[in-house]
């Protein structure tokens, strides 16, 4: 009897084991993509010139205009969020400069947007050297600057 | 005789008084205005008067810059007021 049960003992445990249901292999831990915040407004482009299209951009780039023109500049951003954009015009002599004219166009963008500022001067322009700084925000250094002359 | 473009300020400057400007965006709903430090003597109306050539315009100044106006009578040097584009 002994016997029987040393021999079935551990047939009987193999056997216990052999069927009990293996566990199922545990599930992959969930990986969870890092979020990324969305970028803020930049500025991609500034590009002068006299005219521009229904889309707010300049129709053809130029870098010097006639003392009767009107300059635009057509400023692109890309990015979302709430956006200050200031454009600073100056007429530069030597060191000095003097400002022209200062115009902010405040919004929130959800994407890519084109944006013109223009300047105009019934008596004409005096020729020389004048720069466009544009801004994003407030203070700081200017997101882009453009030289141009009037001839 | 001095020519209009040549008309020179006391730095030997050119005078750019009478630029004209704008701006506009392809966002919607965007604001454009100029930003107008005011000066000792200024008021609302005569604030509107140079920007916009009429003098009664000055509540448009004024709804623009009620963050920081509560009176319109009430503006002092230095306040930096928003002067919406003249449309």
């Amino acid at each position: 009897m002994r016997r029987i049960a040393a021999t079935l003992l551990p047939l009987l445990l193999t056997g216990s084991l052999a069927c009990k249901k293996a566990e199922p292999p545990p599930p992959p831990p969930v990986t969870v993509p890092p979020t990324t915040a969305p970028a803020p407004v930049s500025v991609s482009t500034v590009t002068l010139g006299s005219a521009i299209g229904a889309d707010k951009k300049v129709v053809a780039a130029s870098e010097a205009f006639g003392v009767k023109d009107t300059i635009y500049a057509s400023v692109e951003t890309a990015g979302t969020g709430h956006a200050r954009l200031r454009a600073l015009w100056s007429f530069v002599k030597g060191e000095k400069t003097a400002k022209v004219d200062e115009t902010t166009v405040e919004f929130d963008s959800s994407g890519p947007a084109a944006n013109e500022f223009h300047i105009s001067k019934p008596s004409g322009w005096p020729k020389g050297d004048y720069k466009v700084e544009v801004f994003l925000g407030e203070g700081g250094a200017a997101a882009a600057t453009k030289a141009f002359k009037v001839n | 005789m001095a020519n209009e473009q040549d008309k020179k300020n006391e730095d030997d400057m050119p005078d750019f008084s009478d630029v004209q400007s704008g701006a506009s965006s392809t966002a919607p709903a965007a604001e454009v205005y100029e930003t107008y430090v005011v000066k000792p003597g200024d008021s609302l109306s005569k604030i509107a008067k140079h920007a916009y050539g009429d003098a009664n315009a000055w509540k448009r100044i004024f709804d623009a810059n009620t963050d920081i106006l509560k009176d319109p009578n009430k503006i002092f040097p230095g306040q930096k007021l928003k002067i919406p584009q003249k449309n």
